[in-house]
């Protein structure tokens, strides 16, 4: 049975179809609960001990840099997927979110750099972290432009999928880069093994807009696989359908 | 799972190991080279020609910043050795005694000459009424 | 936690000088957001006005 739900949810054609049925209530429910929690965090929680009111860059600057490798790993599933059972909507899925990776760790390294002003007094350094994420910013472009200077689908499609599983060990080093190496870049506030070492006060608007951000993301995901969709099955009947 | 598949995924991950085992050694190689700044510690254990321009990073040791006109000297400190640094120029808002700094500069004489001192700052974040119900 | 943090809307505004930071990541996330947003809604539209043309 489960075999059978995931053949049926692989075409994309059901995919199109079920996916509209829940976009309003992801979209509407995530840019909620983000507008939210950011308001909370920027004009309600009280100013860190340390860094005052820079500190409030965090609600905006985690949930990118989390989403950044979130997006990659997501990207490696489907690569992993496509390559092993040549699932098309996997193949649809990677380049579909490559650009959405590359604007969210975008949106991470400005922030990032921004905040770095006021707190560190410098707004770039090459320590571990921030080189580790520029590196996955550039990935994410090689990715979409060697995507795009494919003429056949396919071949790009295959070579797409390789390269995002070499390029998957970024990934923990990114993640274990403030452990491994001395950096200027803080280690992580919020762990699954430990307490958080940040204020209960402080940390409920930090998940908020984490969820809210992760929400709006998804929302971004399916409309860009929408296009991709649309563009690679338009010699499909359905299509017309839908359409 | 048919064996063309289970061929297909032994490639991804014999791949995927190529790939990780290329980086580990990239990484095993360069080692302290990625470290960002040394400790005090660290800098007693290697040797650095006088006058390289390094990075060292601790805290700044509580009652040792002085300040003479434009000149600011301190104690970088890992609580187990430290070094003096003498700068002159701005130093960031959240430089603070007892707090983290890195400082880009040389040795000479035994005294850390630093051109460029930032703040570092740890992940712990609390209101400041919290802070003080903490320390008393 | 769930009290106004500044005294005022301008004090808000300005955050003891990093204001200028906060509010310019803001604008930098909403940007994104509304361009990313903008962008694939308009291809889609696009995508789909030549299916319509076609028939």
């Amino acid at each position: 049975m489960i075999k059978k739900f995931i053949h049926q949810f692989a075409s994309p054609k059901t995919y199109l179809f079920q996916v509209n049925k829940f976009y309003n209530y992801i979209f509407y429910i995530s840019i909620s609960i983000y507008v939210l929690s950011i308001t909370w965090g920027l004009l309600f929680v009280p100013e860190d001990f340390v860094q005052g009111n820079s500190f409030r860059i965090i609600y905006l600057h985690v949930p990118a840099s989390f989403l950044s490798q979130s997006l990659y790993a997501a990207m490696a599933i489907a690569s992993v997927t496509y390559l092993i059972w040549r699932v098309k909507l996997a193949a649809y899925l990677i380049i579909a979110i490559a650009p959405i990776g590359a604007m969210v760790t975008f949106i991470a390294l400005s922030s990032g750099s921004i905040w770095g002003i006021p707190t560190w007094g410098t707004w770039w350094q090459w320590d571990a972290r921030i080189t580790s994420t520029l590196i996955l910013f550039i990935m994410y472009l090689g990715l979409i432009s060697l995507h795009g200077s494919f003429s056949n689908y396919e071949k790009a499609d295959k070579l797409l999928s390789w390269l995002v599983i070499v390029g998957f060990v970024n990934i923990p080093i990114i993640k274990k880069s403030v452990d491994w190496w001395s950096t200027l870049h803080q280690s992580a506030s919020i762990t699954l093994t430990n307490k958080p070492s940040i204020d209960p006060s402080m940390l409920y608007p930090l998940i908020g807009s984490t969820i809210g951000f992760f929400g709006l993301i998804i929302c971004l995901v399916i409309i860009s696989s929408k296009v991709q969709i649309i563009k690679r099955e338009s010699t499909k009947s359905w299509i017309k359908d839908y359409v | 799972m048919n064996p063309i598949r289970k061929k297909r995924l032994y490639s991804i991950l014999l791949v995927f190991l190529f790939s990780v085992s290329g980086i580990s050694l990239i990484l095993y190689s360069l080692n302290s080279n990625l470290d960002y700044f040394f400790t005090p510690t660290e800098l007693k254990n290697v040797d650095i020609p006088s006058e390289k321009r390094i990075k060292i990073g601790g805290m700044v040791l509580e009652d040792s910043v002085q300040r003479y006109k434009s000149e600011i000297s301190f104690i970088i400190t890992d609580y187990e050795n430290s070094i003096n640094v003498v700068f002159e120029g701005i130093v960031p808002d959240l430089f603070k005694e007892g707090s983290g700094v890195v400082a880009l500069g040389f040795i000479k004489n035994e005294i850390f000459y630093a051109q460029e001192v930032l703040a570092k700052h740890d992940e712990n974040y609390m209101p400041p009424n919290l802070n003080l119900e903490n320390d008393n | 936690m769930f009290d106004f943090a500044f005294k005022s809307i301008e004090e808000a505004i300005y955050m003891n000088g990093h204001g200028i930071y906060v509010w310019i990541v803001v604008t930098i996330v909403i940007v994104c957001l509304i361009s990313a947003f903008g962008h694939y809604k308009i291809k889609l539209r696009e995508l789909k006005k030549k299916f319509n043309e076609s028939d």
